[in-house]
């Protein structure tokens, strides 16, 4: 009984392990404290000193992307286009997570430990079948159900935002059993890296 | 400096003269000397069945030119539709009488009229006063029997014709009050639809397919589907708008900040003055927003408990709470009854979505009888409800009726009938059908007769009808 109950924490803690060794992002201090513009005026791009030169040779740093990040040189929009988070599919009006969505969502959770500043929006969407108002909440409940599943896999909650789009956003135009079998999903989207 | 002097008073007279010309829409009525007779013409609209049989000339054109006598046309033309969409009156289609020659009321075709079964005439003259001013005296003539050439309504009506929508604006003017004094019956001709449409198909930056991110935006329309014209820019997602009470406000859901929260967007301001009153963020999601009857206040569905329950603000973001707090249930689509001392909302507490009525303080819940799945109630000023209803071919418009309890369908089950919005003065309900292919807007009698087409391009969904605006 002790057993089961300690493996999700276990989980919790290694995650937040992990999260912690990551090395902070360095942040490049203001140019000039606040007030204390050289010259105090109100145009300090004209009084601002020229750069100096670029430092040459060693002593230098070199920069170069981590080889195994894909993803560290694509920007959000086409991370987004191509996505490597998949999209969880529903049966017909159903906010139910069967044996194949878990497994699509814990891969999805291995993607963002993998990286780790990503923070995604689980989007809600749903067929036309229902009434427009309706699926408005039926949406909201699917991408609740993921995102509180991808909680139980160690993913924290500012990570993870929710929005419904009822049937609003169709991801395929038809109108037969294959377009509403796509259209029936929680779709993840990268919000920020 | 004589001259100057006279010059300048020259100009004001002018100046004068010209400002009698009237702003679009503002029309000035008045009773026309002649007496009226009003009893012989009760007397047949008494009659069961009797509705009486209309015809409506071209008017007698003076002054002006060949756009005059066009507006002239538009006129008579939107008068006719207007008239005969309150089905007071049997309507005698303009192309069949297309070939009687137009005449001053005193020298009617009576013969020609009466033998295309009219009871009466209502023949007018246009005089077009300035290139953009129109005086319209219109006159209800009797055709058949003892009735023929006698006067039943007599009004004159002064008409600005500065702009496009100046002919419209005119008839439903007209319209509106040969409704109320004839028939005392609020016509709807002067009041507006909003709706949102995908129809400019502005895709959302950022979606990942073009049809996961079509935006939608707030349009509006007179109530014919005339003078369409966007009323939100903001390449999002802007849905179930809500018209205020006053007429002077709408409510929206938009996603332009990446959530569905509610905006209230006031339509005489410059910028329209956008609120937020119910909070949202990207953890607390506000949709279907609707107006209790005298404005103060907005009911609204939002997740902010953790599930999907009836929400209360006030109008300022003030006194924010929960009207129906049930942590297992979903429970959305709130709409205020006429008093506004109760709402009606869907919730699925039970299993299908059900049609349940509270009291604006959360007391007193009641599950009305119907066993269908419903969607969308919408509470009328005449005291029934209309909403959508599951049927086995899909979706149709229905309503409740509270003097007569019981469900009828009004819609006929071709194509899928949602989303209903009631005319304000209770006789019509404009909803969202598949039936064109499209989503278009469509209105039908509260009797379940005389589909009419409101929309051509693209998806519209959505409609709002606009209230009764206080004059």
């Amino acid at each position: 009984m002790k057993r089961i109950v300690l493996i999700p924490v276990l989980a919790l803690l290694m995650a937040a392990a992990c999260g912690g060794k990551k090395p902070p992002v360095p942040v490049a201090p203001p140019p000039f404290p606040n007030g204390s513009a050289p010259g105090g005026g109100a145009d300090t791009t004209a009084s601002r000193p020229p750069d100096p030169p670029p430092v040459p040779g060693g002593g230098g740093v070199t920069a170069r992307p981590i080889p195994n990040d894909p993803y560290s040189a694509r920007d959000i929009k086409d991370i987004n286009d191509n996505s490597p988070l998949k999209p969880v599919y529903f049966l017909y009006d159903s906010d139910q997570l069967d044996d194949t969505a878990k497994k699509v969502i814990a891969s999805n959770a291995d993607v963002l430990k993998q990286q780790a500043t990503w923070v995604v929006t689980v989007e809600g969407h749903c067929d036309e079948r229902g009434t427009a108002e309706y699926n408005l909440a039926l949406g909201d409940r699917r991408a609740l159900a993921v995102r509180n599943y991808m909680l139980t896999l160690g993913i924290t909650a500012e990570r993870l935002r929710t929005v419904s789009y009822g049937k609003e956003f169709p991801f395929d135009p038809g109108h037969d059993e294959t377009a509403w079998s796509h259209n029936r999903r929680a779709h993840f989207m990268l919000t920020s890296k | 400096m004589m001259k100057v002097r006279i010059a300048i008073t020259l100009f004001l007279a002018a100046l004068a003269l010209t400002t009698v010309s009237r702003p679009d829409g503002v029309v000035y009525a008045s009773r026309l000397a002649a007496g009226t007779a009003q009893d012989e013409f009760a007397l047949a609209l008494s009659n069961v069945g009797a509705h009486p049989h209309i015809g409506l000339p071209n008017f007698v054109v003076t002054g002006g030119g060949a756009d005059q006598a066009t507006a002239a046309t538009t006129i008579a033309d939107v008068l006719w539709s207007d008239i005969d969409f309150e089905r007071e009156y049997d309507m005698i289609p303009r192309k069949r009488s297309a070939s009687i020659p137009v005449a001053p009321p005193a020298t009617l075709p009576f013969d020609q009229w009466s033998d295309l079964g009219a009871d009466f005439v209502l023949a007018g003259t246009a005089r077009f006063t300035s290139a953009t001013a129109v005086t319209i005296e219109l006159r209800l003539i009797g055709i058949k029997g003892a009735g023929r050439g006698k006067e039943y309504f007599a009004m004159q009506y002064d008409c600005g014709m500065q702009t496009a929508r100046g002919p419209r604006d005119c008839a439903h003017a007209i319209a509106d009050d040969f409704h109320k004094q004839k028939r005392n019956l609020d016509g709807v001709a002067r009041t507006k639809l909003a709706f949102s449409s995908n129809r400019d198909a502005m895709r959302v930056t950022g979606r990942p397919t073009t049809t996961a991110g079509q935006g939608k935006e707030i349009y509006l329309s007179d109530y014919d589907g005339a003078n369409q014209q966007r009323f939100t820019v903001n390449r999002s997602l802007n849905i179930n708008p809500s018209w205020s009470p006053s007429g002077g406000a709408l409510a929206y859901t938009s996603y332009a900040s990446g959530f569905p929260d509610i905006y209230v967007a006031n339509l005489a301001e410059p910028g329209r003055a956008l609120t937020r009153p119910a909070h949202g963020s990207d953890q607390v999601q506000n949709q279907l927003p609707a107006w209790s009857p005298d404005g103060t206040k907005l009911a609204f569905m939002s997740n902010r408990s953790g599930n999907n329950d009836i929400w209360i603000v006030n109008r300022d973001g003030s006194d924010l709470h929960n009207l129906t707090n049930t942590p297992s249930a979903n429970d959305g689509a709130p709409s205020w009854s006429p008093d506004g001392g109760k709402l009606a909302f869907t919730s699925d507490r039970t299993g299908a979505n059900q049609l349940y009525v509270v009291t604006a303080a959360g007391t007193g819940l009641q599950r009305l009888p119907i066993s269908q799945k419903i969607d969308r109630p919408t509470w009328s000023r005449l005291n029934f409800i209309a909403f959508t209803i599951e049927t086995s071919s899909g979706h149709d418009i229905a309503i409740y009726d509270f003097n007569n309890p019981g469900v009828k369908i009004l819609t006929d089950g071709v194509g899928s009938n949602e989303s209903p919005a009631i005319a304000p003065n209770g006789r019509h309900i404009a909803f969202v059908t598949t039936r064109w292919g499209h989503k278009q807007l469509a209105i039908i009698d509260r009797t379940g007769q005389n589909i009419q087409k409101i929309t051509e391009v693209g998806d519209n969904e959505h409609p709002t009808w606009q209230p009764f605006t206080t004059k």
